[in-house]
């Protein structure tokens, strides 16, 4: 019993960490349609700009705010200059676009940073506490709690501020927003810069376990993009339910089932998909696309 | 110039071409350095894997990022063929096969879902390939990797290693190409070009796009397994770490900058996936991923249509500023203009 806590909460907030790139994914999929390949690498480039902080000697929690806001400006921006161009046209183009991006942004951080690992300071101490005979982590718990803080805060930024419903108008219909004086534009540089700032959280939170690298962030996009199918393209709360499912799931798989392990925990996720794909090819939120000609 | 571009599309010329290339091609390893014929024989190998990723992304528009698995898969599948001493036609035929099948497998589950479905399954391949590989070590030699030794020449052919995997290579890679070109551009090519261009109506002309898409994922996995057999003929050697996720990004990122649902832009494509990190890494290795990242982008912006579309947005420009009407851009399925035009 002891150990199956411990593994639900570890997996929580690894799950966590899954549903802050998830939730950036779908909030770039609700504003442009368009799925962020880079996501991740843009989660690298906070991480280290984070590090970059540290190393002038601010404290860690500092740090991560400079990221955050850092990385926003940067998200903004990066839309404005090359995403701009392709939001119209083929989708195809612009995740290709995305990818292109994913290679680029990697490659930043390993120029400017290289390819060794660097130990990232956890926002957290490291002691325990005892949970009904578990020995569980502060920072597993710690991680969790900030990770449903700012979900709770992003839901209140769209249901009950003006800037919220702004950007929920321009994700419905960018031309009727348009038409009712939305300067659209400048609220899909929100959105992009929004779903940056995530990033920058959950890149910062997962340095300390996995320790930064410019590939630091590949699986945690492929969990998170798979959270995203399973709860359905366009839910946040589908893709953040997914994401802690996948996380307590995979580490029970990797205890539990010896077959599985923890080197082969990655493929838990997929088997999900799998599953679902049979029975729900719409996602577990997700709603039946009519198209039309 | 305008007399040029006809002459190009004169049937004779076109085959005087072709003939010439494949000589060109057949007498090279003989004249050549052992490092020319090494990388001309693996750009023949990553040509092939960029081929069946245009196959899916090019021709019928669907997001691939897992090529490399496949590739990976294939040159395993060899790999077990060779010290299981299998007959090379079945250990050939294995290596196309395998692949396929687990490709029919996902594309069945990926293509269920609309959009980009597949695009965010298939990065999963290579992330789960490289741990898997690592454990199934009875098959795949675990971390260390597996070697086979099967294409030294035979002592018939009195030549030296590096021409006979030259000429099988690129032997196969040519045979591959010429199937491919006549498949795109008949029946089915056609189908997986209106799928690509609007799912809607290749429902109504009785099309499914679930079956076109599934069918184009299948024939690019084989592609890879065929890719996956040549890259074992050239290295003699697969690791885990060949199929990293990097390697696939940097597939799809070759196959854009060669040129999207053209025959020609996959074998440039090939071309830059062997010699562009070849280059950068001369220089300097850290340069190597974010070369890749801005070339990537620097071509989605100024050469959408890729390398391959470059002497035409040349000669558009050319003729533009002659005053004349740009021309029309040439699809390669257009039937050419029958004419008899010479110098």
């Amino acid at each position: 019993m002891a150990t199956f806590i411990q593994l639900v909460i570890d997996g929580l907030s690894l799950g966590s960490i899954y549903a802050a790139l998830a939730l950036a994914i779908v909030m770039v999929n609700q504003a442009t349609g368009m799925i962020n390949f880079a996501q991740g690498a843009m989660a690298v480039v906070s991480a280290y700009v984070a590090y970059a902080v540290l190393a002038r000697g601010i404290p860690v929690i500092l740090a991560i705010v400079a990221a955050v806001i850092i990385s926003f400006l940067l998200g903004a921006v990066i839309e404005r200059t090359l995403i701009r161009r392709f939001e119209q046209g083929d989708p195809d183009t612009a995740v290709v676009v995305t990818i292109g991006l994913l290679t680029l942004f990697t490659g930043v951080a390993g120029w400017i940073w290289g390819y060794n690992n660097r130990q990232f300071p956890s926002l957290f101490p490291l002691s325990t506490v005892d949970i009904m005979g578990a020995v569980v982590s502060i920072r597993a718990i710690g991680t969790t709690l900030v990770i449903v803080a700012i979900m709770v805060a992003l839901q209140l930024l769209f249901r009950m501020t003006k800037l919220g419903l702004a950007l929920r108008a321009v994700s419905v219909n960018p031309t009727s927003a348009a038409l009712s004086g939305l300067p659209v534009g400048r609220l899909l540089m929100v959105g992009w810069g929004l779903a940056a700032s995530l990033g920058a959280v959950a890149g910062s939170l997962i340095a300390p376990q996995l320790t930064l690298t410019p590939g630091m962030m590949d699986t945690a996009l492929v969990y998170a993009l798979a959270a995203v199918i399973i709860g359905g393209a366009k839910s946040p709360i589908g893709a953040v339910t997914a994401a802690w499912v996948i996380g307590v799931l995979e580490n029970l798989a990797a205890v539990y089932v010896p077959v599985i392990g923890y080197d082969l925990k990655v493929i838990v996720p997929f088997i999900l998909l799998f599953v679902l794909l049979l029975i729900r090819p719409q996602g577990l939120f997700g709603r039946r696309v009519v198209v039309r000609v | 110039m305008e007399q040029i571009l006809l002459l190009k599309e004169n049937r004779w010329v076109r085959l005087g071409l072709w003939v010439a290339v494949l000589v060109i091609l057949a007498v090279m390893p003989l004249q050549l350095p052992i490092i020319a014929n090494q990388t001309i024989a693996r750009i023949g190998v990553f040509a092939v894997a960029v081929l069946g990723l245009n196959i899916i992304m090019g021709y019928s528009g669907q997001v691939m990022l897992g090529q490399i698995f496949f590739l990976g898969l294939g040159a395993y599948v060899t790999a077990n063929g060779v010290t299981g001493e299998w007959s090379i036609a079945l250990t050939f035929l294995a290596a196309a096969v395998i692949p396929g099948i687990v490709g029919l497998v996902v594309a069945m589950a990926a293509a269920r879902l609309g959009g980009l479905a597949i695009a965010m399954v298939t990065i999963a391949l290579p992330i789960i390939g490289v741990p898997l590989a690592k454990r199934l070590e009875d098959l795949t030699g675990g971390s260390q990797g597996m070697s086979a030794r099967f294409s030294s020449a035979p002592e018939w052919s009195g030549l030296d290693n590096d021409q006979w995997q030259y000429y099988v290579i690129i032997g196969i890679a040519v045979v591959v190409y010429a199937l491919t070109r006549n498949f795109v551009r008949g029946k089915y090519g056609r189908a997986m070009a209106i799928v690509r261009t609007n799912e809607a109506v290749a429902v109504s002309m009785g099309v499914s796009p679930y079956r076109y898409k599934v069918m184009a994922f299948t024939i690019a996995s084989i592609l890879g397994g065929i890719s996956g057999f040549l890259y074992m003929f050239a290295v003699q050697f697969i690791s885990p770490e060949s199929m990293n996720f990097v390697h696939s990004i940097n597939l799809l990122a070759a196959m854009i900058v060669g040129g999207a649902a053209s025959i020609a832009g996959s074998l440039i494509g090939g071309a830059y996936y062997v010699m562009v990190p070849q280059l950068t890494n001369a220089i300097d290795p850290t340069l190597t991923a974010i070369s890749q990242g801005i070339i990537l982008v620097a071509v989605l912006f100024i050469l959408p249509g890729g390398l391959v579309s470059l002497p035409r947005v040349i000669s558009n420009a050319i003729r533009k500023r002659r005053g004349a009407a740009p021309s029309q851009p040439m699809e390669e399925t257009t039937s050419p203009p029958v004419t008899t035009h010479t110098e």
